[in-house]
């Protein structure tokens, strides 16, 4: 509603009559438009608050209402998932536990007993085509070098593709058993490979070691069944070097077969025992702990 | 000392990059160390290598000692050379005890009786391989130093490898030298050649790493392709494909460096197949073509054909054969009877 002149309007107006009946009936209704005008104006702005305020209201009453819908759904899959975590616990736990342990302990078993297969000296796993067996090799207790052999199945048992190097002589024991016993086969070529690394490893030592006792270059050959050099019973180069020549005739064995210590011509004959001891010694032990003694 | 073999020391010196002289000088042993001393080794090369004769003079090198300087330079870069490869057999099965006194003495004894002007020089070095140098005259001339062979041999196999001279005419007495020397039968040349002599030992002593398929704990590689951190959104679209390829890969060429070839030769000698209406070849004749791969390292550049998608995975058992076959050279005929197709002829 609009604002009705209060008194001291009144007493304005009449003050202002009062004052001027100079002033004009047209100036009097400007006035009035004007009040009228202020007062529209303020009726709205009130009006414009209040809604607002109004707006206001509902919006905070609808972020009330979500923050609750929010926190009942919370509180809805916290339940269940609790509900289901006393589920799983309550029924399926000690069957799961022990299925879970059998398997892995089965699979630890069976990476043991392989891991035992390989350090055996022969494994070997099946393939398409055939098998597919690991000879490794040792000489007392170092493991030294793995060797493989492919084999195929079909039609005849037959090498494929291996890793057993040229001077072992793969195809006579091939040729003699390995159409009759894979086993003896197996076998024979693992008693030449371990005889190979070991008289190999007998070697390497004796120049790793004892090189200061070692005179000149020591002459050795692929298979390392034939080495021939010049040695003193100590690190000091004496007048008189025995000359050392070991034959190792088989081939699936460590030991020298023949040995042939011998001084120079002109040598004390003294030195002759001592040389056939040394060969004595050489027929019996590892050259590496020969030299060792 | 001689004019020709002062001649020749100063060419294998000039011959050295300068940086190895002092540590081939060393290794040749001929000259003392307080010589080597005296030698300014950053000098010009003309001027090191006069130094070099010099000091040499005081000695008296003969052709000989000189020629052991020429090993130790071909030991070293065996690659400047050209290398086959040739094969030995013998029917006894008697074991061989390899006497490297007894291997020089016959060879030396064999050569000398066809040829009396040969420099025969041996040299052994530490995996069993014996270095021969042999520089060839004729019945009336000595020997040129600068024509040499070289033939590199492992003790107790029946491989050798040979680096001819430019004077054919000699190679097949080279050959049965060697043949009576290491006590085998014959002799005869394999499909196989190339600069770098470490991978034609490599292959031919199966030294190279083939793929096995064991139990043993193999460490697997991990994947080559890089994981983005932030290709977390990122998805491979064929990532199924190329874990096959690297696969089939791996399972074809192994896991480790591939021996180093420089080419391979396939000379086809098939018939052309083509629309009988054509009639381009009336005659049946088998049209002959020869394929030759170059490449700086033929068997590398073959495994990364697949994963790099240039060609699909598993590659043609032609090219994966060549270190297995252990050669290079290769007669593809056409396959007579039931199976159209080629085959590849021993």
């Amino acid at each position: 509603g609009g604002l009705t002149p209060t008194c001291p309007l009144a007493g304005e107006w009449r003050g202002r009559m009062e004052e001027g009946k100079a002033h004009s009936l047209g100036g009097v209704f400007a006035h009035l438009e004007m009040l009228e005008a202020r007062a529209r104006e303020a009726a709205m702005k009130q009006a414009a608050a209040e809604q607002r305020k109004e707006q206001l209201a509902r919006l905070e009453a609808r972020v009330q209402e979500l923050r609750q819908q929010r926190d009942e759904l919370r509180a809805k899959v916290e339940l269940q998932e609790q509900g289901q975590l006393g589920k799983r616990g309550a029924m399926s736990d000690p069957a799961q536990h022990s299925a879970q342990a059998v398997l892995e302990w089965k699979i630890r078993k069976v990476k043991s007993t392989l891991q035992v297969f390989y350090l055996t000296g022969i494994s070997g796993k099946l393939t398409k085509q055939g098998v597919c067996f690991c000879i490794s090799t040792a000489y007392e207790g170092t493991y030294l070098d793995s060797y493989h052999l492919d084999l195929l199945t079909e039609p005849q048992v037959r090498i494929h593709h291996h890793s057993i190097p040229i001077f072992i002589p793969l195809e006579q024991i091939a040729k003699k058993y390995l159409q009759t016993d894979i086993r003896r086969f197996l076998s024979v070529l693992s008693d030449h490979l371990n005889a190979y690394v070991g008289r190999r490893y007998q070697a390497d030592q004796l120049q790793e070691h004892f090189s200061d006792q070692i005179e000149g270059t020591m002459q050795r050959n692929s298979l390392c069944n034939l080495l021939v050099f010049n040695y003193n019973t100590s690190s000091k180069s004496e007048t008189f070097p025995f000359n050392a020549r070991l034959l190792y005739g088989d081939l699936c064995c460590s030991l020298p077969t023949e040995v042939i210590v011998s001084s120079a011509s002109d040598a004390p004959a003294a030195l002759a025992e001592t040389a056939a001891a040394h060969s004595d010694l050489f027929r019996r032990l590892a050259l590496h702990k020969a030299f060792g003694s | 000392m001689d004019e020709t073999v002062a001649e020749y020391i100063r060419r294998t010196v000039l011959k050295i990059p300068r940086d190895e002289i002092k540590t081939m000088l060393q290794k040749w042993g001929f000259l003392s160390e307080t010589q080597l001393q005296t030698i300014n080794f950053h000098q010009m090369k003309d001027n090191i290598s006069q130094d070099v004769v010099q000091c040499c003079e005081d000695h008296s090198a003969s052709i000989k000692q000189a020629a052991v300087l020429d090993i130790i330079y071909n030991h070293s870069y065996p690659n400047k050379r050209m290398w086959s490869v040739y094969q030995m057999n013998k029917t006894e099965e008697e074991t061989d005890f390899f006497d490297l006194t007894d291997f020089r003495k016959k060879f030396k004894r064999h050569l000398r009786s066809a040829l009396k002007n040969v420099t025969i020089n041996f040299r052994e070095y530490e995996n069993n391989a014996i270095w021969i140098r042999i520089a060839w005259g004729t019945p009336y001339t000595k020997p040129n130093q600068y024509k040499t062979s070289y033939v590199v041999y492992h003790s107790q196999t029946p491989h050798a490898f040979i680096s001819p001279s430019v004077l054919k005419s000699n190679l097949p007495l080279l050959c049965q030298a060697l043949v009576v020397a290491s006590n085998y039968q014959d002799i005869h040349e394999m499909e196989l050649r190339s600069h770098s002599l470490n991978s034609l030992e490599d292959m031919v002593f199966k030294r190279y790493s083939q793929n096995f398929e064991t139990y043993c704990p193999r460490p697997l590689q991990e994947s080559t392709v890089a994981q983005e951190s932030a290709g977390l959104r990122i998805v491979q679209e064929n990532i199924n494909e190329k874990e096959r390829i690297q696969r089939v890969n791996r399972d074809t060429f192994g896991d480790g460096p591939q021996p180093k070839l420089e080419f391979a030769e396939y000379k086809l000698e098939t018939m052309f197949t083509s629309d009988p209406k054509l009639e381009v070849l009336d005659k049946k004749e088998p049209f002959r073509c020869m394929v030759k791969f170059h490449s700086p390292h033929l068997l590398e550049s073959l495994k990364s054909l697949a994963p790099a998608g240039m060609a699909d995975a598993p590659l043609s058992p032609l090219l994966t054969c060549i270190p297995h076959k252990a050669r290079n050279y290769f007669k593809i005929r056409e396959k007579k009877g039931f199976f159209p197709g080629s085959f590849v002829s021993p």
